[in-house]
C-alpha cells in the first residue's frame, strides 16, 4: 500500500510546495524595497540590463544601429536586428567599432 | 460506496507502477516541457514587473533632442523654456552615456550634485557615501558591484577610465552600491555632471537630456502636450517607457513560450500514443474487470485518477524545477534569449515572479490535455463488449 501511494503523495506535496512558493513570492514582491532615494536622485528608468527599445537605458542599441544599419530607413531594423545576435559576441564588431575598444584599469 | 471508491483509487495507484514505461514517458516529457515553459513565464513576468516598478520611479517626462530623426545633445537653454511650461515642477539636466570595459558596457551618469537632497539617506550604499555638492568636478565616483568586482576596487581606491577620445581619466571611488540594489546599480558609475561633461568631452551648453517632474495635480501627458510647440524635442513619458519594456520582454518571452507550447502539444501526443498502446494491452484487463462487475464509469474513474496523479506530479515538479532554475541558478541558456543584447552581471539576481495566472495556465495546458488523451481511449475500451474485448486481446 505504501509503495503505490508514494507517487500520489509526492504529487500532493509538490503541488502544495508550488502553492507556497507562489504565495511567498507574491508577498515578497508586495514588500519589495524599491530604493526610492537612488531612483529619484539618478532618475534613470531601468534595471541594470539592456532592452531593444531605444527609449530605455540601452547600452548598445544606438551604436549597433548606427554602425551597421545607418542607411536611410535603417531604423526600421531596430526590432529585426535584435534577433541577429549579441553585438559584443561578434568579434569583428567588437574589435573594429570605435567606442568598444576602450579599456579601464585600476589606478 | 466510499469503500468502492477507495478500492478504485488503490487500483489506479497500482496501475501507475504496473505500466511503468507509460508513466516514465509521460513524466519525463511533461517534466521537460513544463520546466522550460515555467522558467520562461516566471522570468518574463519578473522582468516586466521589475520594469514596471522601475518606471514608476522614473522622471514623469524625459525630454530628448532630435535632429534628422536621431537623438542628439540638447541645448541647456531648453531647460528655461521647459520650466516655464504650465504644470512643470522641476527640470533636471542629465549627462549620461556608456563606457566600455573589456566586453562589458557600463552606464556613466553625471548628476547635478547641487540638486541632490542633503537630507536623503542612501540605503543602497554599502560602503562609503553618496555624492555631495562638494564633489562637483573633483573626480569622485560611486560605483556598482560589477565594476568593483571586475577591478577589485574598494572605497578609497582610484580607477583610470579611458574615454572615447582615448584620454585617461582618473577617478576616486567614494562609495559602493550594495549587493541588494545590484539590479539597478550593478553597471553604474555615478559622478558629478562636471566630471561627466569632461569625461564625454561634451561641449558647454549641452546635456544628454532633461528629467522633468510635473506638479502633483497635473497629468504628465497633458504637460507633454503643452511642450509640443518646442522644435526638435522628443518627449518620453512613463507609459511609453513601460510599453517599450513590455514589448521587448513580451516579444522575446512570447517566441520562447510559443516554441515550448509546441513541445507541450508534442508531449500531449506522446501521452495519447502511450495511452492507446497501453489501452490495447489493457483491453484484456478491461474486459476482465467488466466481467467482474466493473462499470464503464468505474474504468473511466480509474484512468482519470491515474492521469490526475501523473499530470499533477509531472507539472508541479516541472514548475518547482523551473522556479529553482530561474530564481537560484539565474536560468543559464535561457537568460540570453530573454535579455537579448545585455549581459548579466554575476551579482545580478534574475527577478522571478510566480503568479497564480501563470501557474494555473500551465496546469491548464498540461493536465487537461493529459486527461482527455488518456480518458478517451479508456472510455472506448470500456464500452466494448467484455467478451469481444478479451477475444481481440487474446488474438
Amino acid at each position: 500500500m505504501k509503495k503505490i501511494c508514494l507517487m500520489p503523495i509526492i504529487a500532493i506535496v509538490l503541488t502544495s510546495a508550488l502553492m507556497i512558493i507562489c504565495m511567498t513570492n507574491q508577498t515578497s514582491w508586495q514588500y519589495r524595497e524599491y530604493y526610492k532615494e537612488i531612483r529619484y536622485t539618478i532618475g534613470l528608468p531601468s534595471i541594470a540590463i539592456g532592452t531593444n527599445y531605444e527609449g530605455t537605458r540601452n547600452p548598445l542599441l544606438e551604436v549597433f544601429v548606427r554602425s551597421l544599419y545607418d542607411v536611410p530607413g535603417g531604423y526600421d531594423y531596430v526590432v529585426p536586428s535584435s534577433f541577429i545576435d549579441t553585438p559584443l559576441k561578434l568579434r569583428e564588431y567588437h574589435e573594429s567599432v570605435p567606442g568598444f575598444n576602450m579599456t579601464i584599469r585600476r589606478g | 460506496m466510499i469503500k468502492k471508491h477507495r478500492n478504485l483509487l488503490r487500483y489506479s495507484f497500482d496501475c501507475l507502477s504496473r505500466y511503468r514505461m507509460r508513466t516514465a514517458v509521460i513524466v519525463v516529457t511533461f517534466l521537460m516541457a513544463t520546466t522550460m515553459v515555467s522558467a520562461v513565464l516566471f522570468t518574463k513576468e519578473g522582468l516586466e514587473r521589475e520594469a514596471e516598478i522601475s518606471v514608476k520611479m522614473a522622471p514623469d517626462l524625459t525630454v530628448q533632442y532630435l535632429k534628422a530623426g536621431r537623438v542628439e545633445l540638447i541645448p541647456i537653454d531648453y531647460a528655461d523654456t521647459i520650466a516655464k511650461v504650465d504644470g512643470v515642477k522641476s527640470v533636471v539636466p542629465r549627462i549620461w552615456g556608456y563606457a566600455g570595459i573589456s566586453t562589458y558596457t557600463f552606464t556613466v551618469i553625471g548628476l547635478e550634485t547641487s540638486s541632490i537632497p542633503t537630507y536623503t539617506t542612501f540605503g543602497s550604499i554599502e560602503s562609503g557615501r553618496f555624492l555631495t555638492p562638494e564633489d562637483a568636478g573633483k573626480g569622485n565616483i560611486v560605483i556598482g558591484k560589477l565594476i568593483a568586482g571586475l577591478l577589485n576596487v574598494k572605497v578609497g581606491d582610484d580607477i583610470i577610465l579611458l574615454s572615447e577620445s582615448v584620454e585617461a581619466n582618473k577617478f576616486h571611488v567614494v562609495g559602493l552600491f550594495s549587493d541588494a540594489s545590484s539590479i539597478y546599480t550593478a553597471d553604474m558609475i555615478v559622478m558629478s555632471i562636471e566630471d561627466a561633461r569632461k569625461f564625454f568631452r561634451m561641449p558647454d551648453g549641452y546635456v544628454t537630456d532633461f528629467a522633468v517632474y510635473v506638479e502633483d495635480y497635473e497629468q504628465p501627458a497633458n504637460v507633454a502636450a503643452k511642450m509640443s510647440f518646442m522644435p526638435n524635442v522628443r518627449i518620453l513619458d512613463q507609459d511609453l517607457l513601460l510599453r517599450g519594456y513590455k514589448a521587448a520582454y513580451g516579444a522575446r518571452g512570447g517566441i520562447f513560450v510559443t516554441l515550448w507550447t509546441i513541445l507541450l502539444v508534442g508531449a500531449a501526443l506522446v501521452a495519447f500514443s502511450q495511452a492507446v498502446v497501453v489501452g490495447h494491452e489493457s483491453k484484456f484487463e478491461v474486459g476482465l474487470l467488466k466481467t467482474f462487475g466493473f462499470s464503464t464509469l468505474d474504468i473511466i474513474e480509474v484512468r482519470l485518477v491515474e492521469s490526475l496523479v501523473l499530470g499533477f506530479f509531472a507539472t508541479s515538479l516541472g514548475m518547482v524545477l523551473g522556479y529553482v532554475y530561474a530564481a537560484y541558478l539565474n536560468a543559464p541558456g535561457l537568460v540570453d534569449i530573454l535579455l537579448g543584447w545585455a549581459f548579466l552581471p554575476r551579482e545580478f539576481r534574475l527577478p522571478v515572479y510566480v503568479s497564480w495566472s501563470s501557474v494555473f495556465s500551465i496546469y491548464a495546458v498540461t493536465v487537461l490535455p493529459l486527461l482527455i488523451t488518456t480518458v478517451v481511449p479508456a472510455w472506448l475500451n470500456a464500452i466494448t463488449d467484455p467478451e469481444l474485448a478479451m477475444r481481440r486481446a487474446a488474438a
